[in-house]
C-alpha cells in the first residue's frame, strides 16, 4: 500500500523551495495579476521605445556605410534637405582637384508637389512619402555615381543617364506607393518607368526616388545646376582636413557636412528620444514598483500567522527573506514576459498596419534592449521585495503566531 | 540519552513583558523525562503558553535556566535550528499553509534539513499513513474537517523526528470525539516515536490522559500530581 502511495507520488511535482516560491504569488490572483499589470506597462515602454529607436539608429549607421560619401558641399546659408539648384554642376570637378579628393557628383535634389501616381494625384497629403519640401523626394544623380548615395546594389537596372522617362526607387516609397520594377509613376506630369529598386538601410535614403541629373534639371528648369556636391575621400586621408580645405577654398560660398556629422546630429536627436523615453520607463517602473510593494506587504501582513508557523518549524530569517523576495521578483519577471510579448507584438502590429511608418522604421530585436528591461524587471522585484522581506523576516515568532 | 534522563530542565526561570510590568513566568522550576507524556494546566494569564514557548524556543527567558534536548536555551544562538531538530508544534489552529497540497504541508519543516526531496515525500508519506491520511495527500487544507486538518499538523510536527512535540490546546478548536480521536493519536505517536509530549491544556479531561499534570499559576508550577489515567 505504502510502496504504492509512493509509486504514484513520484509522478507528481516534486515540493521544493523554489516550487513553493512561485506558487504563493498566486494565492490571492487579482492582487498580483494588478501588480503583474503595473510593471508589465513599464516593461513593455522600455520595450517597444528600445526597438523604435534601436531601429532608427542602426538606419543612422547605414548612412555610414562604406563606398558612400563622407562630405556634402552646399551652398552657405542652405543645408543639405533644401531642394532647387543653387550650385554650379562644374564646382563637382574643381573639388575634384582638392588633394585628398578621390571622387565627387553633383545631385540635385527636388521634391515633386503637383505630380501624381499612375491616375492619382500623388502629393504628400494622399500617401507619398513627404520629401524636402512636401511630396516625393527626388534626386537627380549620374548612373555612375550611386554609389555615393551608398546605394550598391539593386534590384533591377540603373536607369541611362540619357533616358527621359526613367527612375530607380527607394524600398520605403516604393512600398509606400505600392510599386515595383516595370510600373510607372507620373511625376511632374511625365510617366516614369520604375527600372530599379534599392534599399541602403538609410531611412532618407530610401525615401526618395533617383533619376538622371540632366533630365530632373530640365525638369526643375535647373540647367547645369546642382544643390549638392557629394565628395569621397580618398582612404589615406582625414575626412575633417578635407572638409575644412573645402571650407577654405570657397569661403562664403559652400560649405561643408560630413556624413558623420549628420549622423551625430540625428544621433543626438535619437538620444533625446532615448531620454524621454527613459523618463516615462521610469516613470511607469515607479508605479509599477509602488504596486510590488503594496501587494507584497498585504501579502506578509495577511500570511503573519503562517511566517510564525514557518519559524516555529524551524525555517530561518534567511529563508523566509529569501521565500518573500523569490515571490516579488517572480511578479516581476512575468511582468517581463507580458510586457515584452506586449511591446514586440504591438509595435509588430502598428508598423504593418501602418505602411508609412513600417517603411521608415525596421524595429530593433538587439538582445540589449532586453536584456536591459529583464534587468530593469529583476531589480523592480529586488527593491520592492526588500522591505516587506525584511519585515517578514524580523517578525517574532510569538507574536507572529498570536495575530488574528 | 535514555529515558531516565531528563529532557526539559528548567530552573528559576522569569519572562516578563511590557517593561517587566507583566510576570509571565516568575521563577519556574520544572523537570521532564525523556518520552514522559505531561499536560501543562492552570487558567488563563498562568503562564502556561509563555512555558510552552521558552521550551520551544520561540522566545527567550529573562534569568534562570532552560536546558532542553541538552541544549542550553539561554546561550544557544541557532534557534531555528535547534527547533527544526528537537521541537514539533502542534497549534490549537493548526495553521496550515492554505495554498499548498496536504503532502506539501508535512514537508514544509524538511526544508531545514538535508533530506532529499524523494526522503522528504517518503517520510511525509509514512506519517499521513500513520494518521490514517493517506487517501488525502493532494487536497487543499480547505478541503478537509477540522479534525483532519489537526492530523495533517501532527504529521508535520512529527517530520522531522523530533526528541519533544508541543501541543498547546490541541483540542480547542474541536468537538470532544473529534478531540479524543487526535488525543488517541497524540498518545499511540508519542509511544510509537518515543517522542516525550508535552501539552498544554485548560480541560481537566484532556489533562488526565497524560502521565503527569503540572498545575501552573502565576507563572509558577504550583504542583506535579500523576494522572489518574
Amino acid at each position: 500500500m505504502c510502496i504504492d502511495i509512493i509509486k504514484g507520488c513520484e509522478k507528481r511535482e516534486i515540493m521544493s523551495f523554489l516550487s513553493l516560491v512561485v506558487k504563493n504569488p498566486f494565492r490571492n490572483k487579482t492582487r498580483s495579476a494588478l501588480a503583474i499589470v503595473g510593471i508589465a506597462i513599464g516593461i513593455m515602454v522600455i520595450v517597444a521605445l528600445g526597438m523604435v529607436t534601436g531601429g532608427l539608429k542602426n538606419s543612422t549607421q547605414s548612412t555610414l556605410k562604406a563606398g558612400a560619401a563622407e562630405i556634402t558641399v552646399v551652398q552657405a546659408g542652405s543645408n543639405s534637405f533644401e531642394s532647387g539648384g543653387t550650385i554650379n554642376e562644374s564646382t563637382a570637378a574643381d573639388i575634384l582637384n582638392l588633394s585628398g579628393v578621390k571622387d565627387t557628383t553633383g545631385i540635385l535634389r527636388a521634391s515633386n508637389t503637383s505630380t501624381s501616381i499612375a491616375t492619382t494625384s500623388s502629393n504628400s497629403s494622399q500617401g507619398g512619402f513627404a520629401g524636402p519640401g512636401g511630396g516625393l523626394s527626388i534626386t537627380g544623380i549620374d548612373s555612375s555615381k550611386l554609389s555615393l548615395l551608398g546605394i550598391d546594389s539593386l534590384n533591377g537596372t540603373v536607369f541611362t543617364n540619357s533616358s527621359t522617362n526613367q527612375v530607380i526607387m527607394g524600398k520605403t516609397v516604393a512600398q509606400d506607393l505600392n510599386k515595383t520594377v516595370g510600373d510607372t509613376i507620373d511625376l511632374y506630369g511625365q510617366n516614369f518607368t520604375i527600372v530599379g529598386t534599392f534599399e541602403t538601410g538609410s531611412f532618407l535614403t530610401d525615401a526618395g526616388i533617383m533619376m538622371p541629373l540632366a533630365n530632373l534639371q530640365n525638369l526643375t528648369s535647373n540647367q547645369n545646376k546642382v544643390s549638392d556636391v557629394l565628395v569621397k575621400v580618398t582612404d589615406n586621408a582625414n575626412v575633417t582636413t578635407v572638409s575644412n580645405e573645402i571650407d577654405n577654398a570657397y569661403p562664403n560660398q559652400l560649405t561643408t557636412t560630413t556624413a558623420a556629422d549628420q549622423a551625430n546630429r540625428i544621433n543626438q536627436g535619437l538620444s533625446f528620444i532615448d531620454t524621454a523615453s527613459w523618463a516615462i520607463s521610469l516613470l511607469a517602473i515607479f508605479i509599477g514598483a509602488v504596486g510590488v510593494i503594496n501587494t507584497m506587504i498585504m501579502s506578509v501582513y495577511e500570511r503573519t500567522r503562517e511566517i510564525g508557523v514557518l519559524k516555529a518549524v524551524g525555517w530561518t530569517d534567511r529563508r523566509i527573506l529569501g521565500m518573500i523576495l523569490g515571490e516579488s521578483i517572480v511578479l516581476t519577471l512575468i511582468a517581463f514576459v507580458v510586457g515584452t510579448i506586449i511591446a514586440v507584438v504591438g509595435v509588430e502590429l502598428i508598423l504593418t498596419l501602418s505602411p508609412s511608418v513600417g517603411g521608415i522604421i525596421t524595429p530593433s530585436f538587439s538582445y540589449d534592449i532586453f536584456l536591459r528591461a529583464f534587468l530593469v524587471a529583476f531589480l523592480v522585484g529586488v527593491f520592492g521585495g526588500l522591505y516587506p522581506a525584511y519585515r517578514a523576516s524580523r517578525l517574532s515568532p510569538t507574536e507572529a503566531l498570536r495575530y488574528e | 540519552m535514555n529515558n531516565t534522563e531528563n529532557i526539559i530542565e528548567i530552573k528559576g526561570l522569569k519572562k516578563s513583558y511590557d517593561n517587566g510590568k507583566i510576570k509571565a513566568l516568575n521563577g519556574m522550576d520544572l523537570e521532564v523525562k525523556k518520552g514522559e507524556f505531561i499536560s501543562i494546566m492552570g487558567p488563563s494569564g498562568s503562564g502556561k503558553s509563555s512555558l510552552l514557548n521558552m521550551i520551544g524556543a520561540l522566545d527567550t527567558a529573562n534569568e534562570g535556566s532552560i536546558m532542553v534536548a541538552g541544549i542550553d536555551l539561554m546561550k544557544t544562538k541557532k534557534l531555528n535550528k535547534f527547533r527544526s531538530k528537537e521541537i514539533g508544534f502542534v497549534f490549537q489552529m493548526h495553521n496550515l499553509i492554505p495554498n499548498l497540497s496536504v503532502i506539501e504541508n508535512v514537508q514544509i519543516p524538511m526544508f531545514e534539513t538535508n533530506a532529499s526531496s524523494t526522503e522528504m515525500r517518503e517520510r511525509a508519506l509514512e506519517l499521513l499513513k500513520a494518521v490514517d491520511l493517506e487517501d488525502k495527500i493532494d487536497q487543499k487544507p480547505t478541503k478537509l474537517s477540522g479534525g483532519e486538518r489537526q492530523r495533517v499538523a501532527i504529521a508535520r510536527a512529527l517530520v522531522n523526528h523530533p526528541s519533544i512535540i508541543l501541543a498547546d490546546e490541541p483540542t480547542g478548536s474541536l468537538d470532544s470525539k473529534t478531540g479524543e480521536v487526535i488525543l488517541n493519536l497524540l498518545k499511540d505517536l508519542h509511544a510509537k516515536e518515543n517522542v516525550t509530549l508535552v501539552m498544554v491544556t485548560h480541560e481537566p479531561y484532556v489533562g488526565n490522559m497524560a502521565e503527569r499534570i503540572v498545575n501552573v499559576l502565576d507563572g509558577k508550577c504550583q504542583n506535579i500530581v500523576s494522572s489518574l489515567s
